[in-house]
């Protein structure tokens, strides 16, 4: 697993014929990409036998070397240095421009990466949340019915369990291994430990090393038994951590120890660290932002609700939001607040504002995908549930955020001077008109708020059209798999001509054409080829980059044309023209342009089972006549 | 040139098989074949019969009628030998 990527870059920088051979060399998430002079100064059995290498295919002129995410940039950075060829893509021009950013940019932008992937599941939950609890106190008694606390239960799940998605996610960024990150995830919020959305009812303490060693109020080796419910930042530190552990162990421990040392190490040692030093601080941090935020509040002539208007998404951003309801409810029973919750109008001045900031990027934006998130994000942000508006949209961007905190600061300000109270506590933004005393005066403080970040970002933030995310991988929605997770087994290389390689399209077992239980396709009759007997796959991933020629009307049959002319057919078990399409879900239509790995067809065995076909995939160079020197099989790969 | 026309009885159409067996057929022989389809709104689709995916992409099915035309040197043999292969076989 401990990777040499010097080695590597050195082997490959031989192997491809130095770099009077070479043009350019460029990689995208999975794959070094060289162009090269000649073709035949290529070295490519020697290249695949690289360590590191998982395969290479030859298509559009570029020589593609599968390395791995989290690796080839990486290898990458060797391979220029040890070429002296620069980086010279706009892409790289960027990375480059992006490591040279200021600290607090990388970090947002960090938080970004982390949230964007994670944002379907926490805009439907925010959505779902924000209306359950309007309806739960628009309709008396609903609150108390089964339905109520099943879509209560089914709305909150993605907030209770955030730190579990946030840390997978985190992984998946931090190049850490994605189960590992779960588990971390999980173990923050492990039932165990007294539930973060409770910290205030008090929680137990571990002290691991005794009371010998005390710093103020905080004991050396103490850790308390408190979940991160709801938490953002501590999850993605210490998933940054554990990635690290990770990194660094694969590299010094021996591969044998490998899989038994790397994962225990990383988790108990990223658990200890985690609880024992970064769960205190922010504990500590929030006790003292939560006297900090009683304290400003009280601050007259409004001066201390605009303080905490701007000061609130901040809070949200560290997770410290839900501890407000400890505030709320003391204010309900305070006769110094006269019984009246002035906490809500600035908490809903700020989320407003969000909402503001949010809608006005969903409307000026001109990137469908940015609009995509923007819009659901901003109508959680209504009903007072801001995640998703904040770290989807508004903090990347950053103007908008800070639009959102003006608009906030402004609207907060309305609020207590005109003397807005609550008479609950639990819902901000639009479902607030339940529990606020003077209704009219709210629709304006929200005007006020949401409009001024509304204005603010719609004439300030313009939009960059070489931001990332309009160059992020193509989605596949249908199976939410992107193009740069390229399957395994796309390494491997199922038949070889001079029009170029087939890379195997589905994991499995290979077998040359003759061996197909299927007379036409045993004599060669459609090309040569391979069969693969489908392992437990079930979707056919694109072999190399071409166009889709045909779908057959059953669906069950697929023609591509590569950039040599390539008639490539790909047909999915033997006789399955009977099953009428059932049981076959074809991604791509005639005419479409397809990268490697990228997934065309998705078959369903069990029924292909059912209906008593064998479902081996037939993969035939249908115009193999016209290439020389054609080879199949699976020894290719040897 | 020669052509004629042919109404499809295999059951599948010209799929895969029936296809592979066809261009393989007229592989043995230096003519171009070219079958043509008419679609109902009168369109035509016509495609190289030796060129696998190409027929296959016509998408013809049980009962549709396609010209067959045959041009080249040896026209008069593959027409013949095309023929019976498409009234045996499809």
């Amino acid at each position: 697993m401990a990777l040499d990527y010097r080695k590597c870059a050195e082997d490959i920088a031989k192997y491809v014929g130095g770099r009077e051979n070479l043009v350019s060399a460029a990689h995208c998430a999975t794959r070094l990409r060289l162009v090269v002079v000649d073709n035949n100064k290529i070295d490519v059995k020697a290249i695949e036998n690289t360590d590191g290498v998982k395969g290479t295919f030859n298509s559009n002129g570029q020589f593609q070397i599968i390395i791995g995410t989290g690796t080839v940039n990486k290898v990458y950075d060797e391979f220029l240095d040890i070429t002296g060829m620069s980086a010279a893509t706009k892409d790289d021009v960027k990375a480059a421009a992006a490591a040279k950013a200021p600290v607090w940019r990388r970090m947002l932008k960090t938080v970004g990466d982390v949230f964007v992937p994670i944002l379907p599941a926490i805009v439907a939950s925010g959505l779902m949340m924000g209306l359950v609890e309007a309806l739960g106190k628009a309709i008396p008694g609903f609150s108390g019915t089964a339905w109520y606390g099943f879509l209560d239960m089914a709305a909150n799940t993605a907030f209770a369990f955030l730190p579990v998605i946030v840390a997978i996610s985190s992984a998946r960024v931090f190049g850490g291994n994605i189960f590992l990150g779960a588990v971390i995830g999980l173990l923050m919020v492990h039932p165990n430990l007294t539930n973060g959305w409770n910290a205030a009812q008090g929680y137990d303490v571990w002290y691991m090393f005794g009371h010998g060693l005390k710093i103020g109020n905080y004991t050396f080796g103490q850790i308390n038994q408190l979940g991160y419910q709801g938490h953002v930042i501590p999850v993605i530190m210490a998933v940054w951590l554990m990635s690290q552990i990770e990194k660094w162990l694969h590299k010094h421990i021996p591969e044998i120890l490998d899989l038994f040392v790397v994962p225990l190490v990383t988790v108990l040692l990223t658990g200890l660290v985690t609880f024992m030093f970064i769960g205190p601080i922010f504990s500590t941090a929030e006790t003292y932002i939560l006297k900090f935020a009683e304290w400003l509040v009280t601050v007259g002539y409004g001066v201390g609700a605009a303080a905490m208007g701007a000061l609130y998404p901040f809070t949200v951003v560290m997770g410290l939001h839900h501890m407000y309801n400890v505030i709320e409810a003391g204010m309900l029973s305070s006769a110094e607040f006269n019984n009246l919750n002035i906490w809500m109008p600035i908490a809903s001045a700020a989320n407003f504002a969000q909402f503001g900031a949010c809608l006005a990027v969903g409307i000026k934006t001109k990137n469908a995908k940015r609009r995509s998130v923007a819009v659901p994000s901003s109508l959680s942000a209504s009903l007072g549930i801001t995640e998703p508006a904040i770290f989807g949209v508004n903090l990347r961007l950053l103007r908008p955020f800070v639009g959102g905190v003006i608009g906030g600061a402004v609207g907060a300000w309305f609020g207590s001077v005109m003397g807005l109270g609550a008479t609950a506590y639990g819902v901000t933004g639009i479902p607030g008109y339940l529990t606020i005393n003077h209704p009219l005066t709210y629709t304006i403080m929200l005007l006020i708020s949401g409009g001024i970040a509304f204005g603010i970002t719609f004439t300030s933030w313009r939009e960059d059209p070489d931001d990332d995310d309009n160059k992020k991988p193509v989605e596949n929605k249908s199976i939410g798999q992107s193009i740069a997770d390229v399957p395994v087994e796309l390494g491997k290389v199922c038949i070889k001509s001079s029009g170029g390689d087939v890379a195997q399209p589905i994991n499995g077992t290979v077998i040359p054409y003759t061996k197909i239980q299927d007379e036409t396709f045993a004599s060669g009759a459609l090309g040569q080829g391979v069969g693969i007997e489908p392992g437990d796959s079930e979707i056919v991933y694109a072999p190399f980059d071409g166009t889709i020629s045909s779908v057959a009307e059953s669906k069950h049959a697929i023609g591509i044309t590569g950039p040599n002319d390539q008639e490539l057919l790909i047909h999915v078990g033997i006789d399955t023209v009977e099953m009428n399409g059932d049981g076959f879900t074809p991604y791509v239509k005639e005419g479409d342009t397809v990268k490697t790995g990228q997934p065309i067809l998705r078959f369903d065995r069990e029924k292909i089972k059912a209906a008593g076909h064998p479902a081996t995939v037939v993969v035939l160079l249908t115009n193999s006549d016209d290439f020389d020197d054609v080879r199949y099989g699976s020894d290719l790969n040897k | 040139m020669k052509t004629f026309e042919y109404t499809i009885t295999d059951p599948v159409g010209i799929h895969a098989r029936p296809a592979g067996l066809l261009v393989k057929a007229v592989k043995e022989h230096a003519s171009k074949v070219t079958i043509t389809k008419k679609n109902p709104d009168g369109t035509e689709k016509s495609a190289d019969a030796k060129k696998l995916l190409a027929l296959m992409n016509l998408g013809i099915k049980q009962g549709d009628t396609v010209t067959v035309s045959v041009d080249g040197e040896d026209e008069d043999d593959t027409f013949e030998a095309i023929s019976r292969f498409m009234s045996e076989n499809l």
